[in-house]
Protein backbone atom coordinates (compact mmCIF):
# COMPACT_ATOMS: atom_id res chain seq x y z
CA UNK A 1 0.00 0.00 0.00
CA UNK A 2 1.70 3.35 -1.18
CA UNK A 3 1.15 6.44 1.03
CA UNK A 4 1.07 9.82 -0.34
CA UNK A 5 0.44 12.71 1.87
CA UNK A 6 -1.21 16.50 0.58
CA UNK A 7 -0.08 19.54 3.02
CA UNK A 8 -3.13 21.38 2.84
CA UNK A 9 -3.08 25.36 2.81
CA UNK A 10 -5.70 26.76 4.92
CA UNK A 11 -5.14 30.27 2.46
CA UNK A 12 -6.76 27.87 -0.32
CA UNK A 13 -7.99 24.53 0.33
CA UNK A 14 -9.90 23.75 -2.93
CA UNK A 15 -5.98 23.70 -4.54
CA UNK A 16 -5.04 21.24 -2.09
CA UNK A 17 -8.34 18.94 -3.25
CA UNK A 18 -7.14 19.11 -6.79
CA UNK A 19 -3.66 17.62 -5.76
CA UNK A 20 -5.81 14.30 -5.09
CA UNK A 21 -5.55 14.54 -9.60
CA UNK A 22 -1.80 14.33 -8.93
CA UNK A 23 -1.59 11.66 -6.24
CA UNK A 24 -3.96 9.45 -8.68
CA UNK A 25 -1.32 10.05 -11.55
CA UNK A 26 1.78 9.75 -9.84
CA UNK A 27 0.75 6.25 -8.21
CA UNK A 28 -1.59 5.37 -11.22
CA UNK A 29 -2.60 1.51 -10.58
CA UNK A 30 -0.81 0.94 -7.54
CA UNK A 31 -3.06 0.41 -4.50
CA UNK A 32 -2.50 3.96 -2.63
CA UNK A 33 -4.33 5.56 -0.02
CA UNK A 34 -4.47 9.65 0.56
CA UNK A 35 -3.59 11.72 3.67
CA UNK A 36 -4.44 15.57 4.14
CA UNK A 37 -2.43 17.43 6.66
CA UNK A 38 -4.16 19.86 8.10
CA UNK A 39 -2.93 22.45 10.41
CA UNK A 40 -5.29 24.70 12.97
CA UNK A 41 -8.19 24.88 10.48
CA UNK A 42 -10.58 22.15 11.61
CA UNK A 43 -13.49 24.25 10.40
CA UNK A 44 -12.21 23.09 6.80
CA UNK A 45 -12.56 19.26 7.41
CA UNK A 46 -16.57 19.67 5.76
CA UNK A 47 -14.97 20.03 2.42
CA UNK A 48 -11.85 17.65 2.39
CA UNK A 49 -14.11 14.20 2.67
CA UNK A 50 -12.34 13.43 -0.57
CA UNK A 51 -9.03 12.58 1.30
CA UNK A 52 -8.83 8.80 2.75
CA UNK A 53 -7.78 10.45 5.76
CA UNK A 54 -7.62 13.97 7.32
CA UNK A 55 -4.66 14.45 9.95
CA UNK A 56 -6.28 17.29 11.92
CA UNK A 57 -3.15 19.42 13.61
CA UNK A 58 -4.57 21.91 16.89
CA UNK A 59 -2.01 23.04 18.56
CA UNK A 60 -2.30 26.48 19.72
CA UNK A 61 1.62 27.16 19.59
CA UNK A 62 1.96 26.10 16.32
CA UNK A 63 1.65 29.21 13.97
CA UNK A 64 0.65 27.75 10.58
CA UNK A 65 2.64 30.71 8.55
CA UNK A 66 5.76 29.67 10.13
CA UNK A 67 7.55 27.37 7.66
CA UNK A 68 10.19 26.26 10.54
CA UNK A 69 7.45 25.12 12.81
CA UNK A 70 5.68 23.06 10.16
CA UNK A 71 8.74 21.67 8.32
CA UNK A 72 9.36 20.05 12.26
CA UNK A 73 5.81 18.59 12.10
CA UNK A 74 5.80 17.49 8.51
CA UNK A 75 8.98 15.62 9.12
CA UNK A 76 7.23 13.76 12.16
CA UNK A 77 4.22 13.06 10.19
CA UNK A 78 6.82 11.34 7.33
CA UNK A 79 8.65 9.45 10.57
CA UNK A 80 5.38 8.37 11.58
CA UNK A 81 3.74 7.18 8.46
CA UNK A 82 6.85 6.58 6.10
CA UNK A 83 5.38 8.22 3.20
CA UNK A 84 5.98 7.22 -0.59
CA UNK A 85 5.07 11.13 -1.78
CA UNK A 86 4.64 14.22 0.19
CA UNK A 87 2.72 16.80 -2.58
CA UNK A 88 2.37 20.61 -1.71
CA UNK A 89 0.25 23.27 -3.50
CA UNK A 90 2.30 25.96 -4.84
CA UNK A 91 1.04 28.61 -3.04
CA UNK A 92 3.04 31.41 -1.32
CA UNK A 93 3.27 29.28 1.68
CA UNK A 94 3.73 25.68 0.11
CA UNK A 95 6.91 27.35 -1.98
CA UNK A 96 8.66 28.26 0.97
CA UNK A 97 8.00 24.75 3.43
CA UNK A 98 8.27 22.13 -0.08
CA UNK A 99 11.91 23.04 -0.17
CA UNK A 100 12.69 23.15 3.61
CA UNK A 101 11.24 20.06 3.85
CA UNK A 102 12.96 18.34 0.71
CA UNK A 103 16.36 19.68 2.45
CA UNK A 104 15.43 18.28 5.59
CA UNK A 105 14.12 14.21 4.14
CA UNK A 106 17.54 14.87 1.67
CA UNK A 107 15.32 14.33 -1.35
CA UNK A 108 15.01 16.29 -4.47
CA UNK A 109 11.92 18.01 -5.15
CA UNK A 110 10.42 19.76 -8.53
CA UNK A 111 8.55 22.78 -8.21
CA UNK A 112 5.35 24.06 -9.88
CA UNK A 113 4.74 20.54 -11.24
CA UNK A 114 1.84 20.99 -14.26
CA UNK A 115 2.20 17.59 -15.52
CA UNK A 116 2.87 13.76 -14.91
CA UNK A 117 4.58 11.74 -17.08
CA UNK A 118 5.59 7.74 -16.82
CA UNK A 119 8.55 6.80 -19.19
CA UNK A 120 8.66 3.92 -18.64
CA UNK A 121 9.99 3.14 -15.06
CA UNK A 122 10.84 6.93 -14.70
CA UNK A 123 8.27 9.07 -13.33
CA UNK A 124 8.67 12.56 -14.94
CA UNK A 125 7.52 15.43 -13.40
CA UNK A 126 6.57 18.49 -15.98
CA UNK A 127 7.35 22.30 -15.01
CA UNK A 128 7.72 25.73 -16.74
CA UNK A 129 11.47 27.06 -16.79
CA UNK A 130 12.54 30.30 -18.82
CA UNK A 131 9.47 31.85 -17.28
CA UNK A 132 7.11 29.63 -18.97
CA UNK A 133 8.94 30.16 -22.30
CA UNK A 134 9.76 26.15 -22.14
CA UNK A 135 8.86 23.05 -20.13
CA UNK A 136 11.29 20.48 -18.81
CA UNK A 137 10.32 17.24 -17.37
CA UNK A 138 12.75 16.69 -14.13
CA UNK A 139 13.66 13.12 -12.94
CA UNK A 140 14.43 12.89 -9.25
CA UNK A 141 17.19 10.66 -7.86
CA UNK A 142 15.18 7.78 -6.89
CA UNK A 143 14.42 8.49 -2.75
CA UNK A 144 11.70 8.26 -0.91
CA UNK A 145 9.21 10.13 -0.79
CA UNK A 146 9.14 11.63 -4.25
CA UNK A 147 8.22 15.47 -3.46
CA UNK A 148 7.12 18.07 -5.81
CA UNK A 149 4.85 21.21 -5.15
CA UNK A 150 1.90 21.70 -7.88
CA UNK A 151 1.10 24.51 -9.81
CA UNK A 152 -2.36 26.16 -8.41
CA UNK A 153 -5.71 25.81 -11.16
CA UNK A 154 -4.10 23.12 -13.52
CA UNK A 155 -5.15 19.67 -12.23
CA UNK A 156 -8.79 19.02 -12.06
CA UNK A 157 -10.00 16.34 -9.99
CA UNK A 158 -13.45 14.18 -10.17
CA UNK A 159 -15.02 14.85 -6.91
CA UNK A 160 -16.24 10.90 -5.98
CA UNK A 161 -19.60 10.66 -4.49
CA UNK A 162 -20.07 9.46 -0.67
CA UNK A 163 -16.58 9.85 0.04
CA UNK A 164 -15.95 9.69 3.79
CA UNK A 165 -12.72 10.61 5.41
CA UNK A 166 -11.29 9.25 8.43
CA UNK A 167 -10.21 12.28 10.49
CA UNK A 168 -7.10 11.24 12.54
CA UNK A 169 -6.42 14.18 15.71
CA UNK A 170 -2.49 14.25 15.62
CA UNK A 171 -0.50 16.51 18.59
CA UNK A 172 2.50 17.24 17.30
CA UNK A 173 5.67 16.78 19.48
CA UNK A 174 8.50 19.63 20.03
CA UNK A 175 8.62 22.07 17.03
CA UNK A 176 11.19 24.92 16.93
CA UNK A 177 9.48 28.08 16.64
CA UNK A 178 10.98 30.16 13.87
CA UNK A 179 10.31 33.56 15.76
CA UNK A 180 8.06 34.91 13.16
CA UNK A 181 4.89 37.11 14.38
CA UNK A 182 1.93 37.52 12.07
CA UNK A 183 0.79 41.45 12.60
CA UNK A 184 -1.39 42.53 10.47
CA UNK A 185 -3.62 40.68 7.25
CA UNK A 186 -4.95 43.18 4.71
CA UNK A 187 -7.20 41.75 1.66
CA UNK A 188 -6.08 43.57 -1.83
CA UNK A 189 -9.17 45.28 -3.32
CA UNK A 190 -9.92 42.84 -6.12
CA UNK A 191 -13.18 41.05 -4.88
CA UNK A 192 -13.14 38.44 -7.55
CA UNK A 193 -10.66 36.12 -9.08
CA UNK A 194 -9.70 35.94 -12.36
CA UNK A 195 -8.88 31.71 -12.19
CA UNK A 196 -12.67 31.95 -11.81
CA UNK A 197 -14.05 33.59 -14.14
CA UNK A 198 -16.42 32.60 -17.02
CA UNK A 199 -15.08 35.99 -19.79
CA UNK A 200 -12.18 37.71 -19.03
CA UNK A 201 -11.83 41.18 -21.12
CA UNK A 202 -8.19 41.89 -21.01
CA UNK A 203 -5.93 44.53 -21.17
CA UNK A 204 -2.41 44.54 -22.64
CA UNK A 205 0.07 47.23 -23.79
CA UNK A 206 -2.70 48.29 -26.50
CA UNK A 207 -4.64 50.04 -23.75
CA UNK A 208 -2.00 51.08 -21.87
CA UNK A 209 -3.27 54.88 -22.32
CA UNK A 210 -6.79 54.22 -20.29
CA UNK A 211 -6.91 51.15 -19.38
CA UNK A 212 -9.88 51.52 -16.92
CA UNK A 213 -11.75 51.80 -20.43
CA UNK A 214 -12.07 47.90 -20.86
CA UNK A 215 -14.33 47.86 -17.88
CA UNK A 216 -16.67 49.43 -20.04
CA UNK A 217 -16.92 46.44 -22.46
CA UNK A 218 -16.53 43.97 -19.27
CA UNK A 219 -19.38 45.50 -17.49
CA UNK A 220 -21.91 45.13 -20.93
CA UNK A 221 -20.64 40.90 -20.70
CA UNK A 222 -21.03 40.47 -17.23
CA UNK A 223 -17.08 39.79 -17.18
CA UNK A 224 -14.35 40.28 -15.26
CA UNK A 225 -11.30 42.56 -16.07
CA UNK A 226 -7.39 40.79 -16.24
CA UNK A 227 -4.39 42.34 -17.75
CA UNK A 228 -1.21 41.60 -19.03
CA UNK A 229 2.55 42.22 -17.45
CA UNK A 230 2.78 45.08 -19.69
CA UNK A 231 -0.48 46.97 -17.41
CA UNK A 232 0.71 45.52 -14.04
CA UNK A 233 4.34 46.69 -14.31
CA UNK A 234 2.90 49.96 -15.45
CA UNK A 235 1.05 50.27 -12.31
CA UNK A 236 -2.28 50.55 -14.18
CA UNK A 237 -3.73 47.93 -12.35
CA UNK A 238 -3.31 45.55 -8.97
CA UNK A 239 -1.20 41.99 -9.46
CA UNK A 240 -3.76 40.28 -8.68
CA UNK A 241 -5.82 39.88 -11.81
CA UNK A 242 -2.64 39.53 -13.98
CA UNK A 243 -2.76 36.86 -16.92
CA UNK A 244 0.70 34.48 -17.42
CA UNK A 245 2.99 32.15 -16.15
CA UNK A 246 4.25 34.70 -13.36
CA UNK A 247 0.53 35.40 -12.35
CA UNK A 248 -2.29 32.91 -13.08
CA UNK A 249 -3.60 30.78 -14.88
CA UNK A 250 -6.66 31.52 -16.78
CA UNK A 251 -9.63 29.14 -18.27
CA UNK A 252 -12.62 31.47 -18.73
CA UNK A 253 -15.07 30.39 -21.33
CA UNK A 254 -14.19 33.27 -23.76
CA UNK A 255 -11.16 35.86 -23.24
CA UNK A 256 -11.45 38.92 -25.43
CA UNK A 257 -8.00 39.91 -25.60
CA UNK A 258 -7.25 43.83 -26.05
CA UNK A 259 -4.01 45.15 -27.24
CA UNK A 260 -2.24 41.89 -25.84
CA UNK A 261 0.67 40.86 -27.99
CA UNK A 262 0.89 37.58 -26.67
CA UNK A 263 4.17 37.20 -25.32
CA UNK A 264 4.86 33.26 -24.28
CA UNK A 265 4.68 33.61 -20.71
CA UNK A 266 0.80 35.25 -21.21
CA UNK A 267 -0.47 32.70 -23.35
CA UNK A 268 0.85 30.08 -21.38
CA UNK A 269 -1.36 31.52 -18.99
CA UNK A 270 -4.70 30.94 -21.01
CA UNK A 271 -5.68 26.97 -20.71
CA UNK A 272 -8.39 25.38 -22.15
CA UNK A 273 -10.02 28.48 -23.44
CA UNK A 274 -12.82 27.57 -26.03
CA UNK A 275 -13.12 30.76 -27.65
CA UNK A 276 -10.73 34.06 -27.68
CA UNK A 277 -10.84 37.22 -29.73
CA UNK A 278 -8.41 39.39 -30.20
CA UNK A 279 -7.89 43.10 -30.87
CA UNK A 280 -4.76 44.24 -32.33
CA UNK A 281 -3.25 46.78 -34.56
CA UNK A 282 -1.47 44.16 -35.69
CA UNK A 283 -2.73 41.29 -37.10
CA UNK A 284 0.28 38.49 -37.15
CA UNK A 285 0.68 39.21 -33.20
CA UNK A 286 1.25 36.06 -31.38
CA UNK A 287 -1.66 35.65 -30.10
CA UNK A 288 -3.52 35.97 -33.28
CA UNK A 289 -2.61 32.96 -34.36
CA UNK A 290 -4.95 31.75 -30.99
CA UNK A 291 -7.88 33.55 -31.98
CA UNK A 292 -10.68 32.32 -33.40
CA UNK A 293 -11.55 36.12 -34.58
CA UNK A 294 -8.96 38.58 -34.92
CA UNK A 295 -9.91 42.15 -35.09
CA UNK A 296 -7.19 44.29 -36.68
CA UNK A 297 -7.26 47.84 -35.20
CA UNK A 298 -7.49 49.88 -31.98
CA UNK A 299 -8.30 47.88 -28.88
CA UNK A 300 -9.93 51.33 -26.91
CA UNK A 301 -11.87 52.06 -30.12
CA UNK A 302 -13.03 48.58 -30.08
CA UNK A 303 -14.17 48.52 -26.61
CA UNK A 304 -16.15 51.95 -27.33
CA UNK A 305 -17.62 50.41 -30.62
CA UNK A 306 -19.03 46.77 -29.48
CA UNK A 307 -20.18 48.30 -26.24
CA UNK A 308 -22.12 50.79 -28.28
CA UNK A 309 -23.18 48.04 -30.59
CA UNK A 310 -24.55 46.00 -26.92
CA UNK A 311 -26.51 49.36 -25.86
CA UNK A 312 -27.94 48.96 -29.23
CA UNK A 313 -29.21 45.82 -29.07
CA UNK A 314 -30.21 45.66 -25.63
CA UNK A 315 -32.32 49.32 -26.64
CA UNK A 316 -34.33 47.08 -29.41
CA UNK A 317 -35.28 44.17 -26.81
CA UNK A 318 -36.65 46.62 -24.43
CA UNK B 1 25.14 45.89 11.32
CA UNK B 2 25.72 43.40 8.33
CA UNK B 3 23.81 42.44 5.16
CA UNK B 4 24.63 39.55 2.81
CA UNK B 5 23.08 39.94 -0.33
CA UNK B 6 22.82 36.49 -2.19
CA UNK B 7 22.38 37.06 -5.91
CA UNK B 8 22.81 35.12 -9.18
CA UNK B 9 23.17 36.08 -12.50
CA UNK B 10 20.96 34.71 -14.89
CA UNK B 11 20.16 34.89 -18.78
CA UNK B 12 17.23 37.66 -19.78
CA UNK B 13 14.47 35.65 -20.63
CA UNK B 14 13.11 38.67 -22.26
CA UNK B 15 15.22 38.28 -24.77
CA UNK B 16 13.76 35.02 -25.90
CA UNK B 17 11.79 35.41 -28.30
CA UNK B 18 9.39 31.95 -29.12
CA UNK B 19 8.31 30.93 -32.67
CA UNK B 20 4.50 30.36 -32.52
CA UNK B 21 4.77 28.73 -35.99
CA UNK B 22 7.24 26.13 -36.00
CA UNK B 23 7.16 25.79 -32.22
CA UNK B 24 10.84 26.47 -30.82
CA UNK B 25 12.50 28.90 -28.72
CA UNK B 26 14.70 31.88 -30.44
CA UNK B 27 17.98 32.35 -28.08
CA UNK B 28 19.55 34.38 -29.94
CA UNK B 29 21.34 37.67 -28.19
CA UNK B 30 20.32 36.54 -24.91
CA UNK B 31 22.58 38.77 -22.22
CA UNK B 32 23.36 37.89 -18.63
CA UNK B 33 21.68 40.46 -16.22
CA UNK B 34 21.32 40.52 -12.52
CA UNK B 35 18.55 38.53 -11.49
CA UNK B 36 15.49 41.25 -11.03
CA UNK B 37 14.26 39.93 -7.56
CA UNK B 38 17.49 40.02 -5.89
CA UNK B 39 18.67 43.43 -7.64
CA UNK B 40 15.29 44.85 -5.71
CA UNK B 41 17.29 43.35 -2.29
CA UNK B 42 20.48 44.46 -2.93
CA UNK B 43 19.11 48.10 -3.70
CA UNK B 44 17.11 47.79 -0.52
CA UNK B 45 20.27 47.28 1.20
CA UNK B 46 21.82 50.11 -0.41
CA UNK B 47 19.43 52.30 0.55
CA UNK B 48 19.45 51.20 4.41
CA UNK B 49 23.62 52.32 3.87
CA UNK B 50 22.47 55.27 3.42
CA UNK B 51 20.48 55.66 6.41
CA UNK B 52 22.82 54.09 8.39
CA UNK B 53 26.59 54.53 7.03
CA UNK B 54 28.09 51.56 9.22
CA UNK B 55 26.27 48.82 7.73
CA UNK B 56 28.23 47.06 5.48
CA UNK B 57 27.17 44.89 2.59
CA UNK B 58 28.72 41.55 0.93
CA UNK B 59 27.36 40.20 -2.13
CA UNK B 60 27.50 36.74 -2.91
CA UNK B 61 26.95 35.00 -5.80
CA UNK B 62 27.92 31.56 -7.74
CA UNK B 63 28.52 31.23 -11.10
CA UNK B 64 31.05 31.55 -13.88
CA UNK B 65 34.13 33.39 -13.33
CA UNK B 66 32.88 35.44 -16.30
CA UNK B 67 30.27 37.15 -13.80
CA UNK B 68 33.47 39.17 -12.42
CA UNK B 69 32.37 42.69 -14.68
CA UNK B 70 28.88 42.63 -13.66
CA UNK B 71 29.72 42.60 -9.58
CA UNK B 72 32.43 44.96 -9.74
CA UNK B 73 29.35 47.27 -11.02
CA UNK B 74 27.79 46.91 -8.00
CA UNK B 75 31.32 47.23 -5.88
CA UNK B 76 31.27 50.29 -7.67
CA UNK B 77 28.01 51.55 -6.21
CA UNK B 78 29.06 50.85 -2.71
CA UNK B 79 28.67 47.73 -1.84
CA UNK B 80 31.47 47.30 0.71
CA UNK B 81 32.51 43.49 -0.12
CA UNK B 82 31.80 40.52 -3.35
CA UNK B 83 32.34 37.20 -3.19
CA UNK B 84 31.75 34.67 -6.18
CA UNK B 85 31.88 31.51 -5.88
CA UNK B 86 33.32 29.44 -8.77
CA UNK B 87 34.66 26.44 -9.63
CA UNK B 88 34.10 23.80 -12.48
CA UNK B 89 33.42 21.08 -10.02
CA UNK B 90 30.07 23.53 -9.61
CA UNK B 91 28.86 22.74 -12.83
CA UNK B 92 25.37 21.80 -13.21
CA UNK B 93 24.33 21.29 -9.38
CA UNK B 94 20.67 21.53 -9.00
CA UNK B 95 19.29 23.55 -6.18
CA UNK B 96 20.19 21.15 -3.95
CA UNK B 97 23.30 21.11 -4.58
CA UNK B 98 23.87 24.80 -4.95
CA UNK B 99 22.41 25.59 -1.39
CA UNK B 100 25.28 22.86 0.44
CA UNK B 101 27.76 25.45 -1.48
CA UNK B 102 26.37 28.28 -0.58
CA UNK B 103 25.61 27.07 3.21
CA UNK B 104 29.30 25.77 3.47
CA UNK B 105 30.55 29.62 2.83
CA UNK B 106 28.09 31.03 4.75
CA UNK B 107 27.98 29.00 8.07
CA UNK B 108 31.38 30.28 8.73
CA UNK B 109 30.24 34.01 8.08
CA UNK B 110 28.97 36.56 10.57
CA UNK B 111 25.83 38.20 9.85
CA UNK B 112 21.98 39.98 11.05
CA UNK B 113 20.39 39.42 7.57
CA UNK B 114 20.81 37.41 4.43
CA UNK B 115 18.80 39.21 1.70
CA UNK B 116 17.84 37.71 -1.78
CA UNK B 117 15.46 37.33 -4.30
CA UNK B 118 12.10 35.36 -3.91
CA UNK B 119 13.03 33.38 -7.22
CA UNK B 120 14.93 33.51 -10.59
CA UNK B 121 14.08 34.45 -14.21
CA UNK B 122 15.46 31.61 -15.35
CA UNK B 123 15.41 28.26 -12.77
CA UNK B 124 12.33 30.25 -11.46
CA UNK B 125 12.28 27.09 -8.97
CA UNK B 126 12.48 29.59 -5.32
CA UNK B 127 14.06 26.37 -3.60
CA UNK B 128 17.63 28.16 -2.78
CA UNK B 129 16.53 30.94 -0.13
CA UNK B 130 13.99 28.02 1.30
CA UNK B 131 17.05 25.20 1.63
CA UNK B 132 19.37 27.52 2.65
CA UNK B 133 17.11 28.20 5.11
CA UNK B 134 16.72 24.91 6.54
CA UNK B 135 20.79 24.32 6.47
CA UNK B 136 21.65 27.37 8.30
CA UNK B 137 18.78 26.60 10.56
CA UNK B 138 17.49 30.44 9.55
CA UNK B 139 14.01 31.22 9.14
CA UNK B 140 13.26 32.76 5.87
CA UNK B 141 10.36 34.82 3.90
CA UNK B 142 9.40 35.15 0.30
CA UNK B 143 7.70 37.58 -1.80
CA UNK B 144 8.44 40.84 0.43
CA UNK B 145 7.47 44.03 -1.27
CA UNK B 146 8.88 46.08 1.49
CA UNK B 147 10.81 46.47 4.78
CA UNK B 148 9.59 49.65 7.00
CA UNK B 149 12.64 51.01 7.03
CA UNK B 150 12.62 52.38 10.97
CA UNK B 151 12.13 48.74 11.87
CA UNK B 152 15.51 47.34 10.68
CA UNK B 153 17.94 46.68 12.85
CA UNK B 154 20.06 44.02 14.47
CA UNK B 155 17.07 42.55 16.07
CA UNK B 156 14.30 42.11 13.67
CA UNK B 157 12.48 43.63 10.53
CA UNK B 158 9.10 44.37 10.06
CA UNK B 159 8.10 43.28 6.42
CA UNK B 160 5.60 43.42 3.94
CA UNK B 161 4.69 40.18 2.05
CA UNK B 162 2.32 39.33 -0.88
CA UNK B 163 0.46 36.04 -0.49
CA UNK B 164 -2.35 35.46 -3.07
CA UNK B 165 -4.92 38.19 -2.62
CA UNK B 166 -3.57 39.29 0.86
CA UNK B 167 -0.49 41.40 2.09
CA UNK B 168 0.29 40.11 5.20
CA UNK B 169 2.73 42.29 7.65
CA UNK B 170 5.05 40.16 9.95
CA UNK B 171 8.16 40.47 12.44
CA UNK B 172 10.84 38.62 11.72
CA UNK B 173 13.72 38.22 14.26
CA UNK B 174 17.10 37.96 12.94
CA UNK B 175 19.36 36.29 11.86
CA UNK B 176 17.20 35.46 9.01
CA UNK B 177 16.51 35.20 5.21
CA UNK B 178 14.49 37.91 3.33
CA UNK B 179 13.21 37.62 -0.82
CA UNK B 180 12.67 40.63 -1.90
CA UNK B 181 10.38 40.39 -4.85
CA UNK B 182 11.46 43.14 -8.05
CA UNK B 183 8.10 44.63 -7.52
CA UNK B 184 9.12 46.27 -4.37
CA UNK B 185 9.84 49.55 -6.35
CA UNK B 186 13.69 49.23 -4.69
CA UNK B 187 15.91 50.25 -7.85
CA UNK B 188 19.60 50.01 -8.01
CA UNK B 189 20.93 53.58 -8.25
CA UNK B 190 23.45 54.88 -11.19
CA UNK B 191 27.21 54.41 -10.57
CA UNK B 192 28.42 57.89 -9.60
CA UNK B 193 30.47 59.18 -12.69
CA UNK B 194 33.91 59.40 -10.65
CA UNK B 195 33.51 55.59 -9.95
CA UNK B 196 32.69 54.61 -13.38
CA UNK B 197 36.44 53.01 -14.05
CA UNK B 198 37.16 52.45 -10.32
CA UNK B 199 39.80 50.01 -9.21
CA UNK B 200 37.54 47.51 -7.26
CA UNK B 201 39.66 44.21 -7.37
CA UNK B 202 40.94 44.29 -3.02
CA UNK B 203 36.90 44.53 -2.67
CA UNK B 204 36.44 41.23 -5.03
CA UNK B 205 37.18 37.38 -3.71
CA UNK B 206 37.04 34.35 -5.17
CA UNK B 207 35.91 31.15 -3.40
CA UNK B 208 36.36 27.44 -5.43
CA UNK B 209 36.22 24.23 -4.11
CA UNK B 210 39.89 24.13 -2.96
CA UNK B 211 38.82 26.32 0.12
CA UNK B 212 35.41 25.01 0.89
CA UNK B 213 36.44 21.58 0.71
CA UNK B 214 33.22 19.60 -0.85
CA UNK B 215 33.38 15.72 -0.77
CA UNK B 216 32.85 15.80 -5.03
CA UNK B 217 29.94 13.48 -4.07
CA UNK B 218 27.92 16.61 -2.50
CA UNK B 219 28.49 19.13 -5.87
CA UNK B 220 27.29 19.32 -9.44
CA UNK B 221 25.83 16.55 -11.41
CA UNK B 222 26.66 13.68 -9.00
CA UNK B 223 25.57 15.96 -5.77
CA UNK B 224 22.47 16.76 -7.52
CA UNK B 225 18.87 14.89 -6.99
CA UNK B 226 17.04 16.24 -9.69
CA UNK B 227 17.96 16.36 -13.52
CA UNK B 228 16.54 17.77 -16.84
CA UNK B 229 15.56 14.29 -18.53
CA UNK B 230 13.51 16.57 -21.31
CA UNK B 231 12.60 19.45 -22.50
CA UNK B 232 9.58 20.08 -24.41
CA UNK B 233 7.94 23.18 -26.64
CA UNK B 234 4.51 24.16 -25.66
CA UNK B 235 2.74 23.13 -28.97
CA UNK B 236 -0.16 25.89 -29.20
CA UNK B 237 -3.13 24.83 -31.12
CA UNK B 238 -3.38 26.92 -33.92
CA UNK B 239 -7.28 28.02 -34.80
CA UNK B 240 -8.39 29.17 -37.83
CA UNK B 241 -8.70 32.40 -37.27
CA UNK B 242 -10.97 35.39 -39.30
CA UNK B 243 -9.48 38.42 -39.77
CA UNK B 244 -12.11 41.34 -39.54
CA UNK B 245 -11.31 45.22 -39.15
CA UNK B 246 -12.40 47.52 -36.38
CA UNK B 247 -15.43 49.03 -38.69
CA UNK B 248 -19.26 48.49 -38.44
CA UNK B 249 -18.99 45.54 -40.61
CA UNK B 250 -16.04 43.70 -38.05
CA UNK B 251 -18.21 44.45 -34.92
CA UNK B 252 -21.27 43.11 -36.64
CA UNK B 253 -19.03 40.04 -37.25
CA UNK B 254 -17.79 40.56 -33.26
CA UNK B 255 -21.47 40.29 -32.15
CA UNK B 256 -22.96 38.02 -33.51
CA UNK B 257 -20.60 35.45 -32.59
CA UNK B 258 -21.14 36.78 -29.21
CA UNK B 259 -24.73 36.17 -29.71
CA UNK B 260 -24.19 32.65 -31.55
CA UNK B 261 -22.25 31.61 -28.06
CA UNK B 262 -24.77 33.12 -25.69
CA UNK B 263 -22.22 35.63 -24.51
CA UNK B 264 -24.84 38.55 -25.38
Amino acid sequence: MKKSLVYIDPENVQNSIEILEVVAQIHQEEDFKSYGALINNSTSIQGLHQFDYIINIQNQNLKNYDPVAVTDVMEQLNKKYNFDSIIIPATHFGRMLAPRLAMRLHVGLVADVTKINHNGENLELVRPAFSGRIMAGIITEARKPIMLSVRQNVFAYDVQADKEAEVIDYQPENFKQGEIELLNIQENNISYDIRESEILVSGGGGTLKNFDQIKLLADKLNAEVSASRKIIDNGKADRNIQVGQSGKTVSPDLYIALGISGAIEHVAGLKNIDNIIAVNINKSAPICSLSDIVVEGDALEFVKKLSDKIDENEDQKN
Amino acid sequence: MKIICLVKYVPNVEDIKYDYEENVLIRDNVKLILNPDDAAAVAYSLKAKEVNPDLSIEVLTMGPKSVRPFVEDLLRRNVNKATIISDPAFAGSDTYATSKILASYLKEKEYDCILTGSKSLDGDTAHVPAQLGELLSLNQMSNIISIDQDSFNEKSAIIEVESGDKTLTYRMSFPAILSFRKETGYELPYIKYENMSLDVSDKLNFISNEELQLDEDMIGLKGSLTRVANTYNKNFKEKNKIVVKNDDQGIDYVYSFLKKKGFV
